[in-house]
């Protein structure tokens, strides 16, 4: 007789707690939110918030960049972690002292840090010959610097999703399984480590995503029309706005999350198991 | 299969969240009404033909809400034809600076053109070569102690600490710094900002010195009165905003007469609330303006200070509930309509520190809020 | 010979050329300010008198000290509580459907912070909180009993919002790498479930949940939104001295708040070290 089969009361106990920790604060902020009008419960603060054609475009444009950073994050951590599994132990101290940095370096100094170096052209040496213009004059530019930035932000949690993720399937013999089989490196990639750290992945991706909506100092200062700054400059002085608005961005982002993982599957499957 | 599954999808979330964010691009570019003041000669309208040649004005950390700056900035957009590009990072006086001396080489839309900050900043920026000097056209009518003699830096408005009391849950409103002291308000009542950082912040616990035997020249009786506070259990340990006000968390909160005044627009009733100037130790906090030496479009900052240091830009800040540094003068040349000099509440008695005593009280305040407050709270477990 | 282990060598670190190119370009030299400033007095000369004053200074030696009591509580904590989450809608057996909605919401919540989470958290705990009113309708006031919502205690309640999920996130995957076959063969060899535990799913799991609470910890010792929101710099961490150096209205010592930044970079070095060495260790359990 499994235990496991019984009814899995300490896991309802967990979880029930767990809920009961994560739902009373947002409970709370809702409540706030909807005492706007006197004596009425009433949806007035949505209705404010909604109404501003800027909610939409920068939450989009906060999504769309999201969205390049996780596919930036993932295409640097996947092979780094993977090369240091394989073939590089040495680095790995060197790779996670790089990748918990971010958490020390304040956000202000590196935006700081990042205008002061790429507002600068790019010349060749010695020379009046400009390769490139600065990115913090272009569009595209500052979209370069913004993804960059948020790269960084996001590689404590992407890494270590990865990592992880690497470490409970057995890379090695994944690999030389593969490679007996014919496989050159980006079939291994693609084809057999890629589909298993899917979960891993996941997390890695609902973690980034909610830091790059949320952020503010290097949109701000970078100049981009993104969500953390429109929130910020919403909430400063209003009273329930601001409670609206971020139990709404919440939501929304939550939805954002479904989706995300609605669309790359792989739940509660086990990680390279069977 | 799945992988395919997954490229379409996230191509379709990244189409999505493109038009999202395109879908707004029409509105932003509103590209504001013909200028009302062109043509013309003299150098106004040089000036205007400049600016209206570089196109936009970058302004960095000017809340909507904070002395009206939402119709500020939108009178000028319109009144110009000039787009402004707004910053609005979390940021003090002290990152408005920062912000110059990282965009030095940067011609590009993070670089500000012109800051709003705290008045010992001017003297600062201005010996580190931060700033360039312009002298408006109205520059005469602001007050000789309010600017840089060489033209740096002006003061642009003033208020006076006040507090923001939510009358729904506190129905005794304290008239004076004293009355703070009162049992009745245990727990409920807050600063707006940390005494170590913030100018609103410092210059409460400076104006409490006002009203405790102190002086300009010695704040040390308004540590004192907060050690009071904090003994009497009336003061919390956070930083009050209008949300926690509204909330009932913090009702009575010390802030600039114009926050609250305009917090209460803000609330509309719910919660009903009101803003009392201290009978005694009225302090007045003056903020600057300055034009960066790095600005990438130094014709639209000029314009800009033109623009603010008009009658109708000092109006608009009125309108803020701030006082606007040429009151005297609009009142002088009756400028001032009669239903908006009824809003504002009456200051007589505010004093205004010079830059020195400013320092002083800045650094003895910063330097011994821990030991005088902060230390209770840190023995706490 | 010595020739072939040379570029056998460079070719392993081409591997993760990208990576360092990447970290050089948009983290370390956007940084060195942050390196050449904490040697710089306000004069712009070169001094060790900033480094010096971490040291000499009581109340920048407490703020370390402080700071680092908030990391490791919530990282333990978390820690602990969040792998008891993870363990619940994985292994535990609870329906796949609760799975996802825990993961989805730990994604947002790991990174609800700030004034929004101070602010949800007054609104429940704070003297005028639904959850504070409705307890005293039950006749317990937890303010009079000693509770504080503005203290350690309350900010690390509220830390625990995004450290939790925080903590599911990162082993959730690694729960799914438990297999089946070890739990029935382990079973098959007489093993109980509290042996099991003990002796091959713990060991297996401890170098991931050794990975995730160092995160843990990084994650709450750089937190600087929150704890200004909440306590309003009364709790004074190092990243909120920090700011008081480097931002705020006061002109103050920029080369004294890089100087505690590279402090901070210091204890990171000293607990990745520690974590180095634990993982050594459990890492012989595994292949």
């Amino acid at each position: 007789m499994n235990r496991l089969r019984k009814v899995p009361f300490w896991s309802w106990i967990w979880f029930v707690l767990g809920a009961l920790y994560f739902v009373l604060p947002l409970y709370a902020t809702f409540g706030f939110s909807l005492e706007m009008q006197r004596d009425k419960l009433s949806f007035l603060a949505y209705q404010r918030a909604f109404a501003d054609p800027e909610f939409w475009k920068t939450f989009g444009y906060s999504n769309f960049v999201a969205v390049l950073t996780i596919l930036v994050s993932a295409l640097l951590s996947i092979p780094t972690a993977y090369w240091i599994r394989l073939r590089l132990p040495e680095a790995r101290r060197l790779v996670e002292f790089i990748t918990l940095l971010p958490f020390v370096i304040p956000a202000i100094i590196l935006v700081f840090g990042l205008i002061r170096i790429y507002s600068a052209p790019v010349s060749v040496p010695f020379t009046q010959l400009v390769l490139f213009q600065p990115l913090t004059n272009s569009r595209v530019g500052t979209t370069i610097l913004i993804v960059a930035g948020y790269t960084v932000l996001a590689l404590p949690y992407m890494y270590r999703s990865v990592d992880t993720g690497l470490r409970t399937i057995d890379v090695a013999t994944l690999t030389e399984a593969a490679q007996s089989l014919g496989a050159n490196w980006s079939t291994i990639m693609l084809r057999v480590i890629f589909p298993n750290l899917r979960s891993a992945l996941l997390s890695g991706a609902l973690l980034t995503f909610a830091i790059v909506v949320g952020e503010v100092t290097l949109a701000s200062f970078l100049g981009v029309p993104a969500f953390g700054p429109y929130l910020f400059l919403l909430g400063q002085h209003r009273a329930y706005e601001p409670a609206a608005l971020s139990f709404a961005s919440f939501i929304l982002t939550w939805i954002a999350m479904g989706l995300i993982q609605l669309f790359t599957g792989g739940q509660g499957q086990a990680a390279g198991a069977h | 299969m799945r992988s395919r599954k997954l490229y379409y999808v996230f191509s379709l979330f990244v189409l999505l969240s493109m038009v999202l964010s395109a879908c707004g691009g029409g509105a932003a570019a509103t590209q504001a009404p013909a200028s009302s003041s062109g043509g013309g000669s003299g150098p106004m309208a040089d000036l205007q033909a400049a600016a209206k040649k570089e196109g936009t004005l970058t302004t960095i950390a000017l809340p909507h809400d904070w002395c009206n700056y939402g119709a500020v900035i939108d009178g000028f957009k319109a009144k110009y034809g000039l787009q402004v590009n707004e910053l609005n990072p979390d940021a003090g006086s002290g990152d408005e600076v920062e912000a110059i001396k990282a965009n030095k080489d940067n011609k590009g839309p993070q670089a500000p053109d012109v800051i709003d900050v705290g008045y010992s900043f001017g003297d600062s920026s201005k010996t580190d070569k931060l700033i360039q000097p312009y002298k408006v056209a109205t520059w005469d009518s602001i007050p000789a102690d309010a600017k840089d003699p060489e033209g740096y830096w002006y003061g642009d408005y003033y208020g006076v600490l006040a507090f923001l009391v939510n009358t729904d849950v506190q129905s005794k409103v304290p008239q004076d710094w004293n009355d703070l002291l009162d049992p009745a308000y245990k727990g409920q009542i807050a600063l707006s900002g940390d005494p170590r950082t913030s100018n609103q912040a410092i210059q409460s616990v400076y104006a409490a010195a006002l009203a405790n035997g102190g002086s300009l020249d010695n704040a040390q009786p308004g540590l004192d009165f907060f050690k009071k506070l904090n003994d009497a259990g009336n003061l919390v340990p956070t930083i009050s905003n209008n949300g926690l006000v509204a909330k009932g968390e913090t009702p009575v909160r010390i802030t600039w007469d114009y926050n609250g005044l305009a917090a209460i627009d803000s609330f509309a009733g719910n919660p009903k609330a009101t803003v009392v100037v201290p009978k005694t130790g009225r302090f007045a906090g003056v903020y600057v303006q300055a034009i960066s030496a790095f600005a990438p479009h130094p014709n639209a900052a000029k314009l800009w200070m033109e623009y603010l240091y008009s009658d109708e830009g000092q109006l608009l800040w009125m309108k803020g509930y701030c006082h606007p540094i040429r009151e005297a003068d609009l009142r002088a040349h009756n400028m001032v309509p009669a239903d908006l000099s009824a809003k504002l509440p009456d200051v007589s008695g505010a004093v205004f520190p010079t830059l020195d005593q400013l320092n002083k009280a800045k650094d003895l305040i910063t330097k011994n809020w821990d030991s005088a407050v902060g230390a209770d709270i840190k023995a706490a477990p | 010979m010595a020739q072939n282990t040379f570029s056998s060598n460079a070719r392993r670190w081409l591997g993760v050329l990208p990576f360092f190119l990447f970290a050089i370009l948009f983290l370390i030299l956007p940084s060195t300010r942050l390196f050449i400033g904490s040697f710089t007095n306000s004069q712009g000369r070169f001094t060790f008198d900033n480094i010096l004053q971490l040291f000499q200074q009581a109340n920048i030696l407490s703020a370390y000290w402080l700071s680092i009591r908030i990391s490791a509580v919530t990282a333990l904590g978390g820690g602990i509580l969040g792998f008891l989450l993870a363990y619940s809608v994985t292994i535990g057996g609870l329906p796949n459907s609760l799975r996802s909605i825990l993961i989805t919401f730990s994604g947002v919540a790991s990174n609800f912070a700030g004034v929004p989470l101070a602010f949800a958290f007054v609104a429940t705990l704070g003297r005028t909180g639904f959850i504070t009113a409705l307890l005293k309708g039950f006749g317990i006031n937890i303010y009079d009993a000693g509770f504080n919502l503005y203290s350690f205690a309350g900010l690390s309640l509220t830390y625990m919002y995004f450290q939790f999920p925080l903590m599911v996130l990162i082993m959730a995957p690694a729960l799914d790498g438990l297999r089946k076959e070890w739990r029935e063969a382990a079973q098959n060899l007489g093993a109980t479930y509290s042996q099991y535990w003990m002796r091959v799913a713990m060991p297996i799991l401890l170098p991931s949940i050794l990975g995730a609470m160092i995160l843990l910890f990084g994650n709450a010792f750089g937190a600087y939104a929150t704890a200004y929101a909440l306590t309003g710099g009364t709790l004074p961490i190092v990243t909120i001295q920090i700011g008081a150096q480097i931002r705020g209205d006061v002109l103050h010592n920029p080369g004294l708040g890089y100087a505690m930044a590279i402090g901070m970079v210091f204890i990171m070095t000293i607990s990745l070290i520690g974590y180095s060495l634990l993982q050594k260790r459990t890492e012989k359990w595994l292949k």
